[in-house]
């Protein structure tokens, strides 16, 4: 096991404050797409899309972004290899086009905004991965080490907002009870815990080995979704 | 009518914008807001074509639906594609230009970098009128109303009425047909404004927007003053 790092709370609540300005609010987790097709009508039906969410590109999140905390800490890290290396992974595990230009999107602006809160020479190196940023999971394992938060609990954040991204919208889109969305949000608390603690476990083995369950129907929406011109979120 | 300034003097008295961010800017960033419907998409259009030949610009859109006024402006043939931008804001315009600047910001620094223009335009998404832009995103910015809405808008004011750099009151050739009192909407805007300026403007006759360019000619002249002495 890697060392375990005592979080900042203080941060890790920044980090998962909706009003933290990163730019998630102009995304939907691909609930926009679900609901246009009409595979997500109503407030059981994103409940159910959400635990799927959380159970594929949720965990693979989680876990590209704890591995990037734990090899970062990790004896003779080298910051650039290390962000390099995970950056790669990522890029192999986001199949679709649009999803994967949105998490580098997503992941320079938490970088952007990362940079003044907590000063550290992890987020220049994130900047310099790619011209086009680094993935959002490797930024915010890089931001976590910045703010002091451990890797569990960037597995928690990623799945945190992994949950709360397609909820909130789905409230926007279809004026769906915002107390119940709050309540079905609450009920995933279990759910998101298990599989933080998955993620967590994983990061601890080969990176080759992090999970890499995908949602092929969000990633194929997300993909016709883009050249939609009826939208509100980006994806 | 034709359009005329209320404040002929507007723009010895405009700040000088500030430079944000580790490195000077060229570009002049300026934020167009304003709600539904009143002319932020033409008067954008009507600016490209002012500055055709005589600026380097780009333009970032924000409309509700994502590429609505992206697609107008490409229609328009003002300007060229691959300078416009379009964000999607997630319901939410104001959040984009105020509260959560980050994809603007993004779109609007790698249109700089491939373009380096003098001039951006940021169109926010139509909003009510509270929405002003975050300093941190751009230099100064436009709200756009017009006579339509009703003659009471300068009174109610609002930061977008009261505190954005230059005030637009567009469609003034309809004031006659919807029964507002021009007259009442400048002393209203000029007792809430202050010494900021205000313009009446019809862009269905005016497709150079010329008070508006004017404006930002200025700001462009004194921005270029600033740099020399710096």
């Amino acid at each position: 096991m890697a060392p375990a790092v005592t979080t900042n709370l203080a941060s890790l609540l920044l980090l998962a404050d909706g009003r933290f300005p990163v730019g998630g609010h102009a995304h939907s987790g691909g609930i926009e797409a679900a609901m246009a097709d009409g595979r997500v009508r109503d407030v059981v039906d994103v409940e159910a899309f959400t635990i799927g969410r959380l159970h594929t590109t949720g965990v693979m999140e989680a876990a590209l972004a704890a591995a990037t905390v734990v090899r970062l800490c990790g004896p003779n890290a080298v910051t650039e290899r290390v962000l390099a290396e995970i950056d790669a992974e990522a890029d192999a595990r986001i199949p679709s086009a649009p999803l994967r230009a949105a998490s580098r999107r997503l992941g320079r602006q938490l970088t952007r905004v990362a940079g003044p809160c907590w000063p550290d020479p992890v987020l220049p190196a994130l900047g310099s991965i790619d011209p086009d940023g680094p993935h959002q999971a490797v930024a915010l394992g890089g931001v976590a080490v910045a703010a002091g938060v451990g890797a569990r609990d960037a597995a928690l954040l990623a799945l945190h907002h992994a949950a709360t991204t397609p909820i909130q919208a789905a409230i926007k889109i279809a004026g769906l009870d915002p107390f119940a969305l709050a309540a079905v949000t609450a009920r995933l608390a279990p759910v998101i815990e298990t599989l933080a603690l998955v993620a967590a476990t994983a990061a601890d083995g080969p990176l080759a080995e992090l999970p890499c369950s995908s949602a092929p129907l969000i990633e194929i929406a997300a993909a016709t979704h883009d050249r939609t011109a009826q939208r509100l979120f980006a994806t | 009518m034709p359009p005329h300034l209320t404040d002929g003097e507007h723009v010895h008295h405009s700040h000088h914008p500030e430079r944000t961010g580790p490195q000077a800017r060229r570009a002049l960033r300026v934020g167009i807001g304003g709600p539904v419907g009143t002319g932020k998409t033409e008067l954008v259009a009507c600016l490209c074509r002012a500055f055709a030949g005589e600026r380097s610009m780009v333009v970032v859109t924000n409309d509700i639906f994502t590429k609505e006024d992206a697609a107008i402006l490409e229609r328009k043939g003002v300007l060229d594609p691959e300078r416009i931008a379009a964000v999607q804001t997630g319901c939410c315009p104001h959040t984009a230009i105020r509260d959560d600047i980050s994809e603007n910001l993004d779109a609007i620094e790698r249109l700089e970098q491939r373009f380096d223009p003098e001039l951006v335009l940021l169109e926010s998404g139509g909003d009510n009128l509270t929405a002003t832009f975050s300093r941190a995103l751009i230099d100064v910015q436009v709200f756009v109303i017009d006579v339509a809405g009703g003659d009471k808008i300068p009174r109610k004011g609002g930061p977008g009425i009261t505190s954005s750099d230059l005030l637009v009151v567009n469609k003034v050739d309809l004031a006659e047909m919807v029964g507002a009192d021009i007259g009442v909407m400048d002393r209203d805007a000029r007792a809430g404004r202050g010494d900021l300026p205000t313009v009446f403007v019809s862009l269905r006759h005016d497709q150079q927007a010329t008070p508006v360019a004017d404006w930002i000619r200025g700001l462009l002249v004194a921005r270029a003053g600033v740099g020399a002495v710096v």
